[in-house]
């Protein structure tokens, strides 16, 4: 690129408040994020200058808590007013939006009508009651979301709840809360998820770079989400793999094995099953991630069932067994107690075969006479 | 004293041999497999997984060796018997003893007063060998499953698709463990029957000694 | 007469419908309606204690960390342990790191959109501002530059989240320089409460949704170095406190004075008390327990007890009238009807009364009841606007408004006081931070207090799994419907009386909403 033209594009930002090394600084940071090299700084530097006119977006608040907003706000680079201002003209967002009541819904109806608008959804998607479970100007969310999703570019479902249902969808889920994809699968093609709860804003932007800028959707998994970021597991990436490794674990919260930042595995941790990118990304401007903290990955990531029936009890190795009458039981009760009942039925049936003669094997003789009559051609001994 | 005669014949030296190799690794794979699942001591947890992988693929490649085997390795097809056919005869449900399922089960039921007889393997006997060979396969794709979610390699997708269909990581790992619980129990039943009338299977599985016939 | 009707409702956590009837430019009467149920309390049942710790948080993702230690209050209770005192410095430092990310956030991000008019900023004098600035003694930043990106951005048409914003509307007062500082801080607002967060972060893992304060401590070890981390960035927020959010409460004030005239409410205030004392005893808590009856400013003692949770007016068909010790939700919706059912919040009354909780409520209980510091920053407050020794103008929606900005210099301050506490226990070395749990059985209450207001978090363990959750949340107080008695609640009963200037757009109804930060 020609300096001229780059100096241009440095013009450009600087009136919307992006300093050249703010700017430099989340190109790095956004490129390592995706993956790419260096190399494509220039093309996202070019594709934000080809982006003049900001691109219009919906985010949706459906069976939420608030938290993968507020999660954003926590944004490293760029910061959440560059997002909100510089990048996307987030003409809806419940949160944080100016408007309120009619002047709110004419905003996002205004938006939808125009079409080639990015849809962000948070939130569970409220099916009990009749969708009643949650109303917004006198609609359901699931009509809200209807009405949003299909003049949509790209759907970007943040955070747990819109991706599978979430908490909201734990046993025995008395609100019906389901995932976009659950109740939508024809979206499929065009939606991203980004589960965990609360979503990490870093990946919002890595996703916002990749669908807005550089035009495409990134390459994803069975569930849609970015193997980039959910393609490793946050074990094989631990900083404390190596106590794991060499078996030097944390026994019990509040020891000298904790502040050793000893391994977590013995507590519960889910980081083994659980992919997403936590640990090199980590959180909150990257000050800190959970397993830092002390406390066991509770698998906010997990996809394939909602989080909390994947991964509680959460300060346990394993979920519970799920058995009839009983309830959730420890699966090694349930090894043992079964382990322990064939060992003691085998005595039973010792003890009763040699009380019952049985110890000497069969008797020929007779076996031979019944298997003849029942067209055997041979058996026993010879 | 066991009625039955155990000869060699019928247990072929390989097949002794490929006995010790799946027992070995079989309790190497559930000790290393409990330590994996709750370290119960002080011990490095890189080795015992290290050991168990190791031990996974002794255990599939002797399974797949001792199933190749059965197709050219010929072996008595009867107890006290010295008349020989491949091995895999014994595996295939035999004319003589497909309607004896049943009744075999009747008499461990204390249903039934006499000992059906059979080929070299009951009926009861027959299904439930033939089942471990699934179970250990599983246990394998499971295992597999378990230790490389995140791993690019070819057969990746074999396995993620698997996870995927039962619900995830923690699911999967769900039924490692149980499988490991199911082969334990079917380990002690089958050295419980094996041995209920006398230790001449023992002998000759371990020791290769045999046992003659007596009285006949 | 006229409806006005704001849904959704934005600017909150959550989702919330309000209604009002207007009469002669005036509110006569109104409804609350909560939108959203999920169904908590259903799931949490027959789950491990210290899994309503991790999951309850997710009730509200602006103040999980109170409802994170609400449940794990529970739980202690519950199960008869006491965390160690390491443990409750850790706990009140993160508690206090929400409250002021949440304050902040609340004021600036949430409220002041209802104050402060974006789009008059681009007339701003610059000169005029800094001179401003400087009388207000609130912190300058750079207005020029912020005044051009704000005309850029305007000019390229694309309003973004200002799209539609109540600009030019006639209830709208500030000069366009305090607009434009306003404007300025909005923006800086928005890093320090993510330095604020990032608090929590460092000590909790992550936020929203931390992972530390689990039933019987916290798993996080506080070692020298994360200690000055957090020291430093509580600087950085302490600072902004008071050099901005205050004197600009200061410089705004005046110029909406005639908000103390109205939006008093039910003048019932609850706190059940925040951030421990060493005793651990809720009565000597920094913001100590107590409640205020009918606007009379003296202190009484709420009785857990007599709190009713009524579902007349609320889509539930499990029995009305219920203590949430003993607490039932079973969903029924019928349709919205503001004359029967019209909201997913069930109405808790406390001895059948309507209680307003919040940071008013705190601080009026904390003033009543002698914590010095607050007792000086209202003293003060109140001169500064020129009503001093007449503590009673806070039960406004002004008072509400300050007393919000000025619990959350008492707490910026309580903090410092915390950390410095906190790094001389690490540097003795013999603090702990941890006691294991080891009952399966028993009944506990978590009453604490989110930064918007009275929480409770009621468990029953049976062998060691949830037999039954029930959570009363501050909203669930603040903006309950009508109960049995047809008594409005807290936030109905503010709204009535306010001035609306325009139906259409009805801008002072939602600043009595925002007030209450539901
Ligand atoms: C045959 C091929 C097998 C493979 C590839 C395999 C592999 C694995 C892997 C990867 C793990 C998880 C390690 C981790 O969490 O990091 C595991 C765990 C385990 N394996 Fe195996 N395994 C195999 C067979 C067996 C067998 C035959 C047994 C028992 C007889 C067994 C018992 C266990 C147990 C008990 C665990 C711990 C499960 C848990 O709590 O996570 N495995 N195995
Ligand atoms: S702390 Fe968790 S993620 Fe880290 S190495 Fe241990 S088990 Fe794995
Ligand atoms: S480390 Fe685990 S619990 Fe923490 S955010 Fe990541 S997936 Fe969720």
């Amino acid at each position: 690129m020609a300096q001229g033209v780059r100096d241009g594009i440095y013009d450009l930002l600087a009136a919307r408040g992006v300093s050249r090394r703010d700017f430099v600084k989340y190109c790095g940071s956004v490129a390592a994020l995706l993956g790419l090299s260096e190399m494509y700084a220039p093309q996202i530097v070019s594709a934000v200058e080809a982006g003049a006119k900001l691109k219009p977006t919906v985010w949706l608040d459906m069976g939420l808590c608030t938290g993968c907003t507020e999660s954003l706000a926590q944004v490293d680079t760029p910061d959440v007013a560059s997002i909100v201002l510089d990048l996307l003209s987030v003409n809806y967002m419940e949160t944080i939006m100016a408007a309120a009541g009619t002047q709110a819904e004419e905003a996002r109806t205004k938006t939808i009508a125009d079409g080639g608008y990015v849809l962000v959804v948070e939130g569970a998607i409220m099916t009990g009651e009749g969708g009643n479970t949650l109303r917004i100007a006198g609609k359901t969310g699931l009509e809200i979301l209807k009405e949003a999703a299909g003049k949509a570019d790209a759907i970007i479902c943040v955070g747990s709840c819109a991706v599978d249902g979430g908490w909201v969808n734990a046993a025995p889920n008395p609100a019906g809360g389901k995932g976009v994809l659950d109740v939508m699968p024809e979206l499929k093609a065009k939606t991203i998820n980004l589960p965990t709860c609360p979503v990490n804003p870093e990946w919002i932007v890595a996703m916002v770079v990749d669908v807005l800028l550089l035009g495409k959707l990134p390459a994803m998994d069975d569930k849609n989400r970015p193997t980039l970021i959910f393609g490793s597991t946050i074990h094989d990436n631990c900083p404390r793999r190596g106590h794991f490794e060499n078996g030097e674990f944390v026994e019990a919260f509040g020891t000298e094995a904790e502040v050793k930042q000893w391994c977590l595995y013995k507590m519960g941790c889910k980081g083994p099953q659980t992919m997403t990118n936590c640990p090199s990304v980590r959180w909150n401007r990257r000050a800190s991630w959970c397993v830092e903290s002390g406390s066991p990955c509770i698998g906010c990531g997990h996809v394939y069932t909602n989080w909390v029936d994947a991964s509680a009890p959460f300060l346990s190795r394993m979920t519970d067994v799920n058995l009839p009458g009983l309830g959730g039981v420890r699966p090694e009760t349930v090894g043992t107690v079964v382990g322990a009942a064939a060992a003691a039925g085998l005595l039973v049936h010792g003890i009763a075969s040699a009380a019952t003669g049985r110890t000497s094997g069969p008797p020929m003789e007779t076996e031979k006479a019944w298997d003849k009559k029942h067209k055997a051609s041979k058996g026993g001994d010879n | 004293m066991s009625q039955h005669a155990h000869y060699r014949a019928a247990h072929p030296l390989i097949f002794v041999f490929t006995h010790y190799v799946n027992l070995i690794s079989m309790i190497g794979l559930a000790f290393t497999g409990f330590f994996i699942h709750y370290p119960f001591f002080v011990w490095s947890m890189g080795l015992a997984r290290s050991i168990h992988f190791m031990l996974m693929f002794i255990l599939i490649i002797n399974l797949t060796a001792r199933i190749i085997l059965s197709f050219w390795v010929k072996d008595a097809l009867l107890l006290g018997s010295n008349v020989v056919d491949t091995d895999i005869k014994n595996w295939l449900p035999q004319k003589e003893n497909k309607h004896q399922f049943l009744e075999t089960v009747k008499y461990y039921l204390f249903l039934r007063k006499e000992h059906v007889i059979s080929g070299k393997y009951g009926s009861l006997q027959k299904t439930a060998y033939l089942a471990t060979i699934p179970i250990t396969y599983a246990m394998a794709y499971t295992g597999f499953a378990l230790y490389g979610p995140a791993q690019h390699w070819a057969l990746a997708p074999f396995f993620n698709a698997g996870t995927a269909a039962v619900g995830g990581l923690m699911a999967m790992r769900m039924i490692h463990y149980f499988g490991m619980w199911i082969i334990i129990v079917f380990t002690m039943v089958h050295a419980y029957l094996a041995n209920i009338h006398g230790i001449a299977p023992t002998k000759i599985m371990f020791a290769w000694v045999e046992t003659k016939p007596e009285g006949h | 007469m006229a409806r006005a009707i704001i849904d959704p409702v934005t600017r909150i956590e959550g989702h919330l419908r309000v209604e009002c009837e207007v009469e002669n430019g005036v509110i006569t009467d109104a409804w609350s309606s909560g939108s959203l149920y999920r169904g908590m309390e259903t799931v949490l049942k027959g789950r491990a204690p210290a899994d309503a710790y991790y999951v309850s948080q997710r009730i509200c993702g602006v103040c999980p960390i109170s409802h994170g230690h609400a449940s794990t209050k529970a739980t202690e209770d519950a199960l008869k342990v006491t965390p160690p005192d390491g443990a409750r410095l850790v706990r009140n430092i993160i508690e206090g790191a929400e409250t002021l990310h949440s304050h902040i956030l609340w004021f600036y991000t949430l409220t002041a959109l209802d104050y402060v008019d974006v789009v008059s900023a681009l007339s701003a004098n610059i000169a005029d501002t800094y001179a401003l600035a400087e009388k207000a003694g609130t912190a300058v930043a750079d207005f020029g530059a912020i005044q051009k990106r704000l005309k850029t951005f305007v000019e390229g048409g694309q309003l973004s989240i200002f799209t539609n914003g109540y600009w030019g509307h006639p209830a709208m007062k500030l000069p366009a320089e305090l607009n434009l500082i306003a404007v300025a801080h909005y923006l800086q607002a928005l890093e320090i409460q993510a330095e604020a967060a990032a608090i929590i972060a460092v000590m909790g893992g992550k936020f929203p949704h931390f992972m530390t304060s689990i039933p019987g401590g916290t798993a996080w070890m506080p070692t020298e170095e994360k200690l000055d981390d957090v020291l430093f960035r509580w600087k950085t927020v302490s600072e902004f406190i008071t050099n901005a959010l205050i004197p600009d409460t200061l410089a705004i004030a005046p110029f909406y004075i005639e908000a103390a005239t109205y939006g008093g409410g039910v003048k019932n205030f609850l706190s059940w008390g925040v951030f421990e004392d060493k005793s651990l005893d809720p009565l000597k808590r920094v913001m100590p327990r107590g409640a205020i009856l009918d606007g009379k400013l003296e202190l009484v003692q709420p009785d857990v007890a007599k709190i009713k949770e009524y579902v007349e007016h609320s889509w539930y068909s499990s029995p009305s009238g219920l203590n949430p010790a003993q607490g039932q939700t079973q969903a029924k919706f019928t349709s919205y009807d503001t004359n029967a059912q019209y909201s997913w919040i069930k109405a808790p009354r406390l001895d059948e009364k309507p209680m307003e909780a919040g940071p008013l409520s705190r601080m009026l209980v904390s003033y009543l009841a002698g914590v010095p510091e607050v007792k000086d920053l209202v003293d003060t407050t109140l001169t500064a606007l020129g009503v001093a020794g007449k503590p009673e103008v806070l039960i406004s929606l002004l008072g509400r408004l300050a007393a919000r900005n000025l619990e959350a210099k008492f707490v910026a301050d309580k903090m410092g006081e915390w950390i410095m506490e906190l790094i001389g226990a690490v540097k003795g070395g013999d603090a702990k931070f941890f006691t294991e749990p080891t009952e399966t059985n028993g009944q506990g209450a978590g009453l604490w207090e989110a930064p918007r207001g009275a929480l409770g978090h009621f468990i029953d363990v049976k062998d060691g799994k949830i037999a039954n959750y029930q959570v009363v949340s501050p909203s669930t107080w603040d903006c309950s419907p009508r109960d049995a008695a047809g008594v409005r609640g807290p936030l109905e009963e503010a709204l009535v009386g306010t001035p609306i200037a325009d139906i259409e757009k009805p801008l002072e109804a939602l600043r009595i909403v925002h007030s209450f930060d539901p």
